[in-house]
């Protein structure tokens, strides 16, 4: 009854043909249980307490802690209030990308004892440090700049690296030039109380430059003041929002989804329908093409890439007077005199001709190929006689 | 399981009641449609499983011609089989209509016909049959895969048989049945008749004419009942393509063509393939008509890429005849193979026979030795020069160890090869 076998028989015949592709799966899954298992990756945010790359303030901070300040690093803007109005804290506030809006900035402006800020933008400064104004970025020459003010932190350091953005404000440190040479804007300005420090080279507070000149003695009295140092980075999440936010899906026709979701599954049909194979496929087995003269092409490529024109040069001489002597019915061993002076009598040539064109030896690719073609001429020459 | 394009469309349809209710209830209705249709399909149709299969191929067939596969489908369910049949032929068999449409009714048996148009010489072959048996709705199929294997023998063409007339007719002309005779080189005395003109004088018989009294020329038969050893070389020389023919495919031509000249010559052939065994062995004791039996071993023959072990030729050739025989070896003549090969081995094979060396040229070689227009051209031309050079001194080496040598194009050398044979056999060589 029938060829076809038994359902049992279908099915371990598919499911051994399946098997390279399940054992496929099995590994893309296994590996990607395991990238969620170890974890998230590397922080890699500039001036991150956790970052250890030349951009990150690992240095700065376990420093700060092994002098027994306590380092909070508080995850979101609530959670920085709170642990501000503590007391004894300073705050440290570096938000480049102007996550916190005005009232927030207002809401950290009289939370501390102590702020510094790591270069920022005049909003910011317009509400928590009234007093101090933007000038711009500084030039980069020389290596350093020195202290130039009566601040205690600023004159222990006596130097630190030159760049970043400058300041004005009551008090300036570290003053040079600014990009365009047209004013002069400090590194390092605080407010005429001290409480509120403006710090515009990252390169002071970073792994990569903390070592270099002052850098780390200003950074680390400018930030060690008080026993709790919150190392407040804004984020996205901090962003206020007002009223609920619209859904642009809620303003298509409501049809628009179910017809989505139901030509998702046509396709699928579709898929299926088109994916199916009626039997496997029926395999060949295909024989060698080797082309005869593949041997002497790339002979042919060998005299050329070694550039062997003497040689090549050889090989159509010696064809050549071979097809001669023949043609004028001398023996194969005839030398190459008799071939000539047979020649030259034949074709009526001169024979001093035929030994120039024949005994000739060819220097440079460009030689050679008419050294070849006259060769050819000779010949046909003499198939004409 | 295997869904089908009506599905599709009628999934597609459910846009409609989509549009006009939206909301998940029409898709959820709608899939359950399409569900259900689909298992009343799979429930109604035919099982593939019981369709016995039955397959009615030819032994052989030339290459070049066509031929039909012949499927026999028998329904032993007891329902309709609604299927698509496809034949899993390889791609050389050039099948035109592999995948057909049947109907057959329960218990009844239908036949389908697939054309072969084979492209290849050699064994080509099926693996399996393929079934879809569609429900009477036609949404969905069953389909499995049964396997039925299968094989037709492809005989090698034979092109060269057009160039036999002619040469049959200069065999004729040797063997005195013809009017007008070359003095054969045979010793056998055959039988006395008239002169006519163009007949050799120095085969009148004087005294016959004497008594006659009119001219009377003696006949030689050539010898009869040589043997011809034709050793076909099947190693990696073999492979190469000449105007995209391998040498193998140009070597059995002319295999063909010497063979049967050599039979109506009143020869005995022995036909071997060889590289380092015996491919294929053609006895000229065997009974039965000697082209379809050269033609049948000569089929399955393919290329080997190993060297060929020359050494074992002699051996091979005593096995198939001890006594002197016209030895032709289908080989190729590239320097380097032949020096370490067939050279050592020649001169313990003229000792004893008459040996021809037959290869393929190829006329690409002509060409780019010809062309010389820019310096890649000239490069090329020295190197087509090279290969030329050596295959002459390769040809003067065999000839100097007494082989005869047949160097021709793939289209040339059949009759090439025909012709030396003929050649021997007047000169009384054989």
């Amino acid at each position: 009854m029938g060829n076809g076998g038994t359902v049992l028989d279908t099915a371990r015949q598919r499911f051994r043909r399946s098997v390279p592709l399940l054992l496929l799966l099995l590994v893309i899954a296994a590996v990607g249980a395991l990238t969620l298992v170890t974890g998230p990756t590397a922080d890699t945010r500039p001036l991150s307490p956790g970052n250890a790359s030349p951009t990150g303030s690992r240095a700065l901070i376990q420093v700060l802690q092994g002098q027994g300040i306590e380092a909070v690093r508080p995850s979101s803007y609530e959670e920085a209030r709170a642990t501000l109005t503590q007391g004894n804290a300073t705050l440290f506030l570096y938000d480049p990308d102007r996550w916190l809006n005005d009232d927030q900035l207002a809401g950290l402006a009289g939370a501390s004892a102590r702020t510094v800020l790591a270069a920022p933008t005049a909003d910011q400064l317009e509400v928590l440090a009234p007093g101090v104004s933007v000038i711009g970025p500084l030039v980069s020459a020389p290596d350093v700049v020195e202290a130039q003010c009566d601040d205690d932190d600023a004159r222990s350091a006596g130097t630190i690296t030159s760049g970043g953005d400058g300041y004005s404000g009551p008090v300036e440190c570290f003053p040079a030039a600014t990009a365009g040479q047209d004013a002069v804007g400090s590194s390092y300005v605080t407010t005429a109380d001290k409480d509120i420090a403006v710090i515009g080279s990252l390169e002071v507070l970073d792994n990569g430059g903390i070592s270099s000149a002052g850098n780390a003695a200003l950074a680390l009295r400018a930030l060690g003041r008080e026993p709790v140092l919150v190392w407040y980075q804004p984020t996205s999440a901090d962003v206020a929002t007002t009223g609920t936010p619209v859904d642009a899906r809620n303003l298509l026709p409501e049809w628009v989804n179910p017809l989505m979701v139901w030509l998702l599954i046509c396709s699928v049909l579709a898929i299926l329908w088109r994916g199916r194979r009626l039997g496997p496929l029926a395999v060949e087995p295909l024989p060698v093409v080797v082309g005869a003269a593949e041997t002497a092409e790339g002979r042919a490529r060998l005299y050329q890439d070694s550039k062997s024109v003497p040689h090549a040069a050889a090989n159509l001489r010696a064809a050549t007077l071979g097809r001669m002597a023949a043609r004028l019915r001398l023996p194969r061993s005839s030398t190459h005199a008799h071939i000539l002076d047979a020649a030259a009598v034949r074709t009526g040539r001169p024979r001093s001709d035929l030994e120039r064109i024949v005994a000739s030896i060819p220097n440079g690719n460009r030689e050679l190929v008419q050294f070849s073609q006259e060769l050819l001429d000779v010949e046909k020459e003499l198939d004409q006689q | 399981m295997v869904l089908t394009g009506r599905l599709t469309l009628l999934a597609l349809l459910g846009v409609v009641p989509i549009l006009v209710y939206p909301g998940s209830t029409p898709i959820l209705l709608w899939l359950l449609l399409l569900a259900g249709g689909v298992a009343v399909d799979l429930a109604l149709a035919a099982s593939p499983r019981k369709a016995g299969i039955r397959r009615d191929l030819p032994g052989s067939v030339r290459l070049g011609e066509q031929c039909a596969s012949t499927l026999g489908i028998r329904n032993d369910s007891s329902r309709v089989l609604r299927a698509t049949i496809r034949e899993a032929w390889q791609p050389s068999a050039g099948a035109v209509d592999p995948e057909q449409k049947l109907r057959v009714p329960a218990g009844e048996t239908r036949r389908m016909e697939i054309t072969l148009i084979p492209e290849r010489r050699g064994i080509l072959s099926v693996a399996a049959v393929t079934i879809r048996s569609t429900g009477p709705l036609g949404l969905a199929a069953r389909q499995i895969t049964v396997p039925a294997p299968g094989s037709l023998r492809v005989l090698p063409p034979f092109h060269s048989k057009r160039h036999l007339p002619s040469k049959l007719r200069r065999l004729r002309e040797l063997d005195g049945r013809a009017a007008v005779q070359i003095r054969g080189g045979g010793t056998e005395f055959d039988s006395l008749r008239d002169y006519v003109r163009g007949d050799d004088v120095r085969s009148i018989d004087w005294r016959a004419t004497a008594r006659k009294r009119d001219t009377v020329v003696r006949t030689w038969r050539p010898e009869r009942d040589r043997r011809v050893v034709i050793v076909l070389d099947t190693s990696r020389t073999s492979a190469a393509r000449i105007n995209d023919e391998p040498r193998l495919d140009t070597g059995i031509e002319a295999a063909l063509l010497l063979a049967v000249l050599a039979q109506r010559g009143g020869d005995k052939v022995d036909f071997l393939a060889f590289d380092r065994r015996q491919r294929a062995r053609v006895d000229s004791a065997a009974k039965g008509n000697l082209i379809n039996a050269l033609v049948t071993a000569m089929a399955p023959l393919e290329a080997e890429l190993i060297e060929a072990d020359w050494s074992r030729i002699p051996s091979q050739i005593r096995a198939v005849s001890a006594h002197r025989s016209l030895v032709v070896l289908l080989t190729s003549l590239d320097s380097g193979s032949v020096e370490e090969g067939l050279l050592p081995v020649l001169p313990s094979l003229t000792a004893q026979h008459v040996v021809v060396v037959a290869s393929v040229r190829d006329p690409r070689l002509e060409e780019m030795r010809s062309e010389r227009s820019t310096v890649s051209d000239a490069f090329r031309a020295a190197a087509a020069e090279r290969a030329l050079l050596d295959r002459e001194a390769v040809t003067a080496h065999l000839r100097l160890l007494g082989a005869e040598v047949v160097d021709e194009s793939p289209s040339e050398l059949p009759p090439k090869l025909a012709d030396a044979y003929i050649r021997l056999k007047a000169a009384g060589r054989l």
